[in-house]
């Protein structure tokens, strides 16, 4: 430590203003926070004390994130394993073969967008923040497993320029970058990620894109024929609460595990970093939307309507959603009513795109973006609100004044 | 059912700037704060609102293919006016904008300064026009167009507003120089309009 410092200090004249790499300065303080914690405070006041720095924001939501990982990369050699029926193969086995699949989407998504934003820092001349390893790691878990790798570097190549850094950089941006770039995969490359099918890595194929395909829980229960029983039948194609549960079923790769989001979920509450009242708003807002469907006319609408609400929950990437996207601090709603009324939409659209939108299975995803567009307006209405129901009780409190003093 | 059918999608589904970039100009320009925004999204739920219905009257009781056989008169009967269409819309927005310019300059005199020159420019706002020409082209009857007048404005003021909100949101960020300004609000709308897609095939 003590020798990475005093390395540190000497090469700093060079990067400061008439050093000889003055350019690179951002690269220089990068690692020098990335580190150690800089004795510099901000030198104009009010200062806050407080050991919460966005770099530790960040580095929390990358821990929470560890599950998801984990278990997608797990699950993503389960899955190729099955489908291949590779015979004897052990949690290990598994766990390479995923690890195989997965790691170079991740690492693609980091170089890529990793230059990008260091480009952006050096030209823009602004310090390089530890949000890009939030975006970069939540962007390939939205993924499928089978996402050609050149999709993977254009769509993070989109969420960081377009997303944020145009923007000004971390803190700016209006929507989510992970989502955008997501999102902007899924209109541009849609026969790939369209979330109606399985992706699994088939071993024969010469290049991934030919993946196995077989229908996700959320693609069967869109199709369902009319009149049957909505769980009954994605029972009998082998989709069981618990199994959706458990996430030991083909999607995206982070976002299949309930119970991996649920233990993030904890992570983020505890620590105070995701919004518990965006999480409960989110699910309620899910379970509202699902109770309103399910009370409609069972025979004369498609079965999907009639899937209970536990079973929206553990559906697709609601949960993953709900707790990594909807979350983000800055596209999200900054009032504490606002991220109520944020989250409670979010879970209401979800199922509505889940259900009336015969093109886009998965919902959340979008339902997030739209909310994030929404989120200014509702933050607007809700001071406004405010601003009004304080004037009018000061008012109040200066007519009893007034009257008092009569 | 179908009329609130017809009013959802307007809004959401089809949104009149976000779906067909329709309105483009005042979209830009009036969203500066959030305010003027949602006094032209009023206005233009106004216009549209009144302008729809009522130039169906004149397609259908006028202009159409054998819309004057009501005048029971041979030769009216055989006309086919609807060449006239365009100028016949434009007249009668052009008319209800300076009813609803009068109003707010009567009743909201700072909105009025506020919206400035883009209120009369509402006359050649391509939204109000399309409402018009969607309305003929999709041959819907009164009650729809009505409905589909007040909801595509209604879809209008959305997105005014919430761009606004947006542009308010950003106003501190840190943008590279060349996007300042109107730039940004275009890549911005861009976002929006991929936000909106979430709605874009629902079929109701």
């Amino acid at each position: 430590m003590k020798f990475l410092l005093d390395q540190l200090e000497k090469v700093k004249p060079l990067f400061m203003p008439g050093g000889k790499l003055e350019k690179l300065y951002p690269l220089y303080e990068a690692k020098d926070t990335f580190l150690f914690t800089p004795g510099e405070v901000t030198d104009r006041p009010p200062h806050v004390r407080g050991a919460l720095d966005t770099k530790r924001m960040m580095i929390t939501v990358v821990l929470a994130l560890i599950p998801c990982i984990l278990f997608g990369i797990y699950n993503a050699g389960h899955q190729y394993n099955i489908v291949n029926q590779i015979p004897d193969t052990g949690f290990l086995d598994h766990f390479t073969r995923g690890a195989i699949i997965v790691l170079p989407i991740i690492i693609v998504s980091y170089a890529v967008g990793g230059t990008l934003e260091l480009l952006f820092c050096i030209i823009r001349r602004h310090e390089i923040n530890e949000g890009f390893l939030v975006t970069g790691m939540l962007f390939p878990l939205t993924l499928p497993p089978t996402i050609p790798l050149w999709q993977v570097a254009v769509g993070i190549a989109f969420g960081v320029v377009i997303g944020k850094e145009i923007f000004g950089g971390t803190g700016f941006n209006v929507l989510n970058p992970a989502l955008t770039a997501r999102a902007f995969l899924f209109f541009a490359y849609p026969s790939e990620i369209t979330g109606d099918n399985i992706w699994t890595v088939v071993k024969d194929s010469e290049n991934v894109v030919d993946g196995f395909t077989g229908a996700t829980p959320l693609g069967l229960a869109a199709v369902a024929p009319e009149g049957v029983d909505i769980v009954e039948y994605l029972k009998d194609a082998g989709f069981d609460w618990w199994t959706m549960a458990g996430g030991l079923s083909g999607g995206s790769i982070g976002e299949t595990a309930f119970l991996a989001c649920l233990i993030g979920a904890a992570v983020l509450i505890i620590s105070g970093i995701g919004s518990w009242r965006i999480m409960t708003g989110c699910v309620i807002g899910l379970f509202l939307g699902s109770s309103l469907l399910n009370l409609m006319p069972e025979d004369t609408f498609h079965p999907f309507t009639q899937l209970p609400f536990h079973y929206h929950l553990v559906f697709g990437g609601f949960a993953f959603g709900a707790v990594f996207m909807a979350t983000d601090p800055v596209s999200s709603s900054a009032t504490l009513k606002g991220k109520w009324i944020y989250g409670i939409m979010i879970g209401l659209l979800t199922v509505t795109i889940r259900v009336a939108n015969p093109a886009f299975p998965g919902g959340v995803m979008l339902a997030i973006l739209f909310m994030n567009v929404m989120a200014p307006v509702i933050d607007h209405f809700v001071l406004q609100a405010h601003i009004k129901s304080r004037r009018k009780k000061a008012r109040e409190q200066s007519l009893k004044y007034v009257q008092a003093q009569r | 059912m179908d009329l609130i059918n017809l009013a959802v999608k307007t809004i959401f589904i089809e949104n009149i700037v976000l779906a067909y970039f329709l309105g483009m100009c005042s979209f830009l320009a009036c969203s500066k704060k959030i305010e003027t925004a949602t006094g032209l999204g009023m206005a233009v739920i106004c216009v549209l609102g009144l302008t729809v219905p009522f130039n169906w009257f004149i397609e259908t009781y006028f202009l159409m293919e054998g819309a004057m056989a009501w005048t029971g008169v041979q030769a009216l009967a055989a006309l086919d006016l609807s060449f006239l269409n365009l100028l016949s819309f434009i007249a009668v927005i052009a008319c209800t904008v300076q009813v609803v310019e009068m109003v707010l300059d009567r009743f909201f005199p700072k909105l009025y300064h506020s919206l400035g020159i883009f209120l009369p420019l509402i006359t050649v706002n391509c939204a109000i026009l399309g409402g018009s020409l969607f309305m003929v082209e999709r041959q819907y009857t009164l009650a729809e167009s009505a409905v589909y007048g007040v909801s595509s404005g209604a879809g209008f003021a959305l997105a005014i507003v919430s761009i606004a909100a947006l542009r308010k949101k950003i106003r501190y960020s840190d943008i590279p120089p060349g996007l300042q300004g109107l730039g940004m609000t275009m890549i911005l709308t861009g976002l929006m309009s991929m936000a909106f897609m979430c709605f874009a095939g629902i079929d109701l």
